[in-house]
C-alpha cells in the first residue's frame, strides 16, 4: 500500500469514528442543548476528515479545490445551523438540563 | 431655570444626510414659534449615534465624523436663532460610544436612554436619517421611539427625489470588489479559462453584482485593510482546526466514558470584538469549537452553552477570543484582559 492509501484509509476511519461518536452522543446525551453539541460539531469534524480523504483521492485535481470548497461552506453553515437550533430552544424557554437536577 | 409645562423639548437625531440642514433649520423653527406663542423656553439637544466601535482607540473616525457633523449644525443653529438666543438652548452629543448599535431596537434604546436623562419629550427625526447606510431604518426606529412614550415627529422638509436603488449608494470598489469575487467563483466551479465559460462567467457575474452589490457589503470596501485581515484570517484557520481537532477527541472521550462526565453550563460575558463581521466571526468559532455553543448573541453580549467544566474554562481564558481580534484588529488588539478578568474587575467594581 502507498503512503497516499494509508493516509486516506486513517481519514475515512476517523471520520467515521467521529460520526459513531455523534450518534452515539446524541442517544446518550440528556437535553436538547447538549445534543445539538454531539450532532453539530462531532459531525462536522467527521465530515471534514471524511471529505479531506476524498480530496485526497482526487488527487490534485479540480475536484479537490470543490471538495475543500464544501468543506468551506460546511464550516459556515453548520455553526448557523446548531445556533439557529439552540436559539429557537431558548426563545422557547426549555431551561439547559444540568447535574444539580439529576442529584435532586 | 424651572422648567415648566409649557417648555418646548426636543431631541434630533442627526446624521449626514442631505436634508440635514433643512431640519435644522425646522427645528430652530419650531422651537422660536412656539416659544412666541406661550413666551416659554425651548431646548434642542442634536446627538449623534454612534453605529459602531470599530477600533480600541476612542478617537476612532466615526467620532471624528461626528464631531465635525455636530460642529456643523452648531454653526448652523446660531445661524438660524439669530438674536433669540436666550429663548432658545442648544445642545449637542455623540450617543451609544460604549456600546454596539444594529438594530432600530438598539438606536431606538440609546435615544431613549437619552431623552429620559434630559427630559425631553419630543423627538424630531430627519426623513433622511440613515446612520446604518444601505439599510432603511428611519419608520421601524420611530415605531419603536414613539413605543417608548416620546412624541415622533417627522421634519416636513423637501426630500431629495428618490434616485434608483442602482446608483443610491456603494462605491466602485464595492461592485468592482463583488465582480471580481463572483468571476473568479464562476470560473473555479467551470474550471476552464475557454472562450464560452469566460463569457457566460462574464454575464454571470455582472448580473450577480448589479443585482446584490449594494445588499451584500454594507461597508466601503478598503482594499488594502481587507487584504490585511485575508492574511491573518489565513493565519487563523490552522488555529481553529487546531482547536477544532483537540476539542472533537475531549468531547468522543466525553461521550464514549461510561460515566457521561458532562456538566453542562450557560456563560454568559460581553465579548471584546466591535463590528458585526467580528462578532459574527467569533460567535461561529464559538459554536464551531466542540463543547461550546453560542445560544444567544445581543449586541456584544454573548450567552454561550458550555458542556464541560474545561470548555468553558477554556473560553474564559479568552485564547479563541484574542485570536478573532487578532484577525480584525491586528496585533495591538490581541493585549485587552480576558472575559475572566474583565469579570473579575466588574465584580470589584460593583
Amino acid at each position: 500500500m502507498e503512503i497516499q492509501e494509508i493516509l486516506i484509509l486513517l481519514l475515512t476511519c476517523s471520520g467515521v469514528f467521529f460520526a459513531v461518536v455523534a450518534a452515539i452522543g446524541l442517544v446518550r446525551l440528556p437535553d436538547v442543548y447538549t445534543r445539538t453539541h454531539s450532532a453539530s460539531k462531532s459531525e462536522t469534524f467527521g465530515a471534514v476528515l471524511t471529505l479531506t480523504a476524498v480530496a485526497i483521492t482526487f488527487g490534485g485535481d479540480l475536484s479537490t479545490l470543490k471538495t475543500v470548497l464544501l468543506l468551506v461552506f460546511m464550516f459556515l453553515t453548520n455553526p448557523t445551523a446548531a445556533h439557529a437550533i439552540v436559539r429557537a430552544a431558548a426563545d422557547q424557554g426549555i431551561e439547559p438540563w444540568t447535574t444539580e437536577e439529576e442529584e435532586s | 431655570m424651572v422648567v415648566g409645562v409649557t417648555d418646548l423639548r426636543l431631541l434630533v437625531p442627526v446624521s449626514e444626510s442631505v436634508t440635514l440642514r433643512n431640519t435644522v433649520a425646522y427645528a430652530i423653527r419650531h422651537a422660536l414659534e412656539r416659544t412666541d406663542e406661550t413666551e416659554g423656553a425651548a431646548t434642542i439637544h442634536f446627538v449623534y449615534p454612534l453605529s459602531e466601535r470599530p477600533t480600541l482607540d476612542p478617537k476612532s473616525e466615526e467620532t471624528t465624523v461626528a464631531d465635525t457633523l455636530l460642529d456643523r449644525v452648531t454653526v448652523w443653529t446660531e445661524e438660524d436663532i439669530e438674536d433669540d438666543a436666550e429663548r432658545v438652548t442648544i445642545d449637542t452629543a455623540v450617543i451609544g460610544t460604549e456600546e454596539y448599535l444594529f438594530s432600530p431596537v438598539d438606536y431606538a434604546n440609546a435615544l431613549v436612554r437619552y431623552a429620559r436623562t434630559h427630559d425631553l419629550d419630543v423627538a424630531v427625526f430627519d426623513p433622511e436619517f440613515s446612520p446604518l447606510g444601505t439599510t432603511p431604518l428611519l419608520p421601524p426606529l420611530e415605531a419603536e421611539v414613539r413605543k417608548a412614550g416620546l412624541d415622533v415627529e417627522e421634519a416636513p422638509v423637501q426630500r431629495e427625489r428618490r434616485s434608483p436603488p442602482l446608483v443610491r449608494r456603494g462605491t466602485v470598489t464595492q461592485f468592482l470588489a463583488l465582480f471580481g469575487v463572483s468571476y473568479l467563483f464562476y470560473l473555479l466551479l467551470a474550471g476552464s479559462l475557454e472562450t464560452y465559460d469566460l463569457v457566460t462567467g462574464a454575464i454571470s457575474a455582472s448580473v450577480v453584482s448589479v443585482a446584490l452589490w449594494q445588499v451584500s457589503l454594507t461597508s466601503p470596501v478598503r482594499p488594502v485593510r481587507a487584504g490585511k485581515q485575508l492574511g491573518r484570517l489565513a493565519l487563523y484557520l490552522p488555529y481553529l482546526l487546531w482547536e477544532i481537532v483537540k476539542g472533537s477527541l475531549h468531547i468522543a472521550y466525553v461521550v464514549l466514558h461510561p460515566e457521561l462526565p458532562i456538566d453542562p453550563k450557560v456563560v454568559e460575558f460581553d465579548a471584546a470584538v466591535w463590528s458585526s463581521l467580528s462578532i459574527t466571526t467569533f460567535a461561529n468559532s464559538i459554536t464551531l469549537i466542540p463543547g461550546t455553543l453560542t445560544v444567544d448573541v445581543s449586541q456584544r453580549r454573548f450567552t454561550v452553552h458550555a458542556l464541560t467544566p474545561t470548555t468553558y474554562e477554556d473560553l474564559l481564558e479568552g485564547s479563541l477570543e484574542r485570536a478573532v481580534r487578532f484577525v480584525f484588529y491586528g496585533r495591538e488588539a490581541t493585549e485587552i484582559p480576558t472575559p475572566r478578568e474583565r469579570m473579575n474587575d466588574g465584580d470589584e467594581n460593583t
